[in-house]
């Protein structure tokens, strides 16, 4: 599980040459603030994420949370303090819902009261009771995204990272889930950044700043207000517009 | 041939499928009544206990060995992985006779490996750890291309994901990677006990003795004849075949489910 400090800060530089793209991004988010990452698709935001979550090494620049270096040298993904969590929830097939939902607690931890108390909090707020003991494999897409969901904050992240996490689920259910999320981060402090090429979801995710990214720079930051009011280029411009 | 027409094509691979298995309607041959006195019994079930003992020792070696290096390879580049691959198709590739004489030549009391271990009282001729580092020579190479296999199928963002959530490597690999790998590596250890268990060519020429059951099965054609060899050759197959059938049809129907 992972501890939580007042002074929470994560900052960032992330510079990765792929073929197709180079991606340069600077950026520094506060305990418990919340960060959007937009731009069109190919921009380099999930770059930027995967980067910061250690999924992918970047080829230069530095990933601090706090006193901890997350790069350079690349920390193991283990001693992360954060989730990552993307539209592809990567549940544990061979275990059962419950499984996957306090897999990595460790068993002294998972065992107190107050842990399991949190866990059955946990259940019940997303309404996972009915499928608790089944196999993750058979359970649904939208099912999926719950308990993905559900296990990321399991562990009472210090950061979350969500790459577009609600992508092909109906509009109900990504509003049910936004909500959820919003309410955890404000109720256990959480810093998050999220990636979406939807702005609406993003801007209902992270309210308060956004930086866009075209061709792996950044192109605008600060407040949606901002950006819907004086777009910096015309691909947001479009972006933004409605449909 | 019409493949438009399924019945065409399927009354097709059940002519293939029956000329596969029309070798065991030689168990049915009339060569006389099988022989089963003393003389043939007590080889034929020394065989089997030596079989099926030794063989299982090489499988545990083979899987304490095979398996961490079998997850080593699945973690390298292209480039090493081709390496490490083009090494284990060597014994493989192999012919069995010319593996046994190497082998032979290699661990006997003339080489200078050989001459070293005699000093320590482990023969590698004609001896139990013949017969089994015979076995396992022939086998890990299957078992361990097996079991990359097996482990290049579980998906990498699974692994990091259950980094992330604070397992070291090490759990991953216990926690994740091998339970969903189990049926893959199953798989791979039944080719690998297939291969070392009916293994002949190289084991006749490393450890005559202890006598396993495919040179009983010589042993027992040559002196004796077809009678001698039927009784040994129902307990050979039922001892090797259905455990490996079984493990490749539940990975099979498990594939597709």
């Amino acid at each position: 599980m992972c501890s939580r400090s007042d002074d929470d800060m994560l900052e960032a530089r992330i510079i990765k040459n792929r073929r197709e793209i180079s991606v340069d991004v600077s950026l520094a988010l506060g305990r418990g603030q919340s960060l959007g990452l937009f731009g069109a698709s190919g921009a380099g935001k999930s770059t930027v994420l995967a980067c910061i979550a250690g999924i992918e090494e970047p080829d230069d620049g530095f990933v601090k949370l706090d006193n901890l270096q997350f790069f350079p040298p690349s920390l193991p993904l283990h001693r992360r303090p954060l989730r990552y969590l993307t539209q592809e929830p990567g549940l544990f097939p061979h275990l059962s819902v419950g499984e996957n939902i306090s897999f990595g607690i460790a068993k002294a931890i998972a065992a107190e009261e107050e842990q399991r108390r949190w866990i059955a909090t946990l259940r019940d707020r997303f309404q996972l009771g009915p499928f608790w003991n089944a196999p993750a494999s058979l359970i649904s897409g939208g099912q999926a995204r719950r308990v993905g969901l559900a296990r990321m904050l399991a562990g009472k992240p210090r950061l979350v990272l969500l790459d577009e996490p609600f992508a092909g689920l109906d509009r109900q259910l990504v509003r049910e889930l936004i909500d959820d999320l919003v309410f955890w981060a404000r109720t256990l402090g959480f810093s998050m950044i999220a990636v979406d090429h939807q702005a609406e979801v993003l801007k209902r995710l992270c309210p308060h700043q956004a930086i866009v990214l075209e061709q792996g720079r950044i192109v605008q930051q600060g407040s949606w207000d901002d950006l819907y009011r004086a777009p910096a280029t015309p691909l947001l411009r479009s972006l933004l517009a409605p449909l | 041939m019409n493949l438009d027409r399924p019945w065409v094509a399927r009354a097709g691979i059940a002519l293939f499928a029956m000329a596969l298995l029309y070798p065991f309607t030689a168990l049915f041959a009339r060569i006389g009544p099988w022989q089963w006195g003393e003389s043939v019994r007590g080889p034929v079930l020394s065989s089997v206990r030596v079989s099926l003992l030794l063989t299982a020792c090489a499988m545990v070696i083979i899987v304490a060995i095979g398996t961490p290096v079998a997850a080593y390879i699945a973690h390298c580049r292209t480039r090493e992985r081709l390496l490490w691959q083009a090494v284990l198709l060597v014994p493989i590739l192999l012919p069995p006779l010319a593996l046994g004489i190497l082998l032979t030549l290699a661990y006997g009391p003339y080489a200078t490996v050989g001459s070293l271990l005699e000093r320590f009282g482990v023969v590698m001729t004609n001896s139990a750890t013949a017969f089994v580092s015979t076995q396992v020579y022939v086998g890990i190479g299957y078992y361990v291309l097996g079991a990359v296999a097996a482990f290049d199928a579980v998906p990498v963002m699974l692994q990091k994901q259950a980094a992330l959530l604070g397992l070291t490597p090490a759990n991953v690999f216990l926690r994740v990677t091998l339970p969903l790998s189990r049926l893959g590596l199953a798989v791979a250890l039944s080719l690998a006990w297939v291969r070392a268990i009916g293994e002949f060519g190289a084991v006749m020429v490393t450890a005559y003795y202890p006598t396993g059951m495919p040179v009983q099965l010589w042993v027992n054609l040559t002196s004796f004849g077809l009678p001698a060899v039927m009784p040994l050759l129902v307990v050979f197959l039922a001892v090797a075949l259905p455990l490996p059938w079984l493990v490749h049809v539940l990975a099979q129907r498990r594939r597709h489910a």
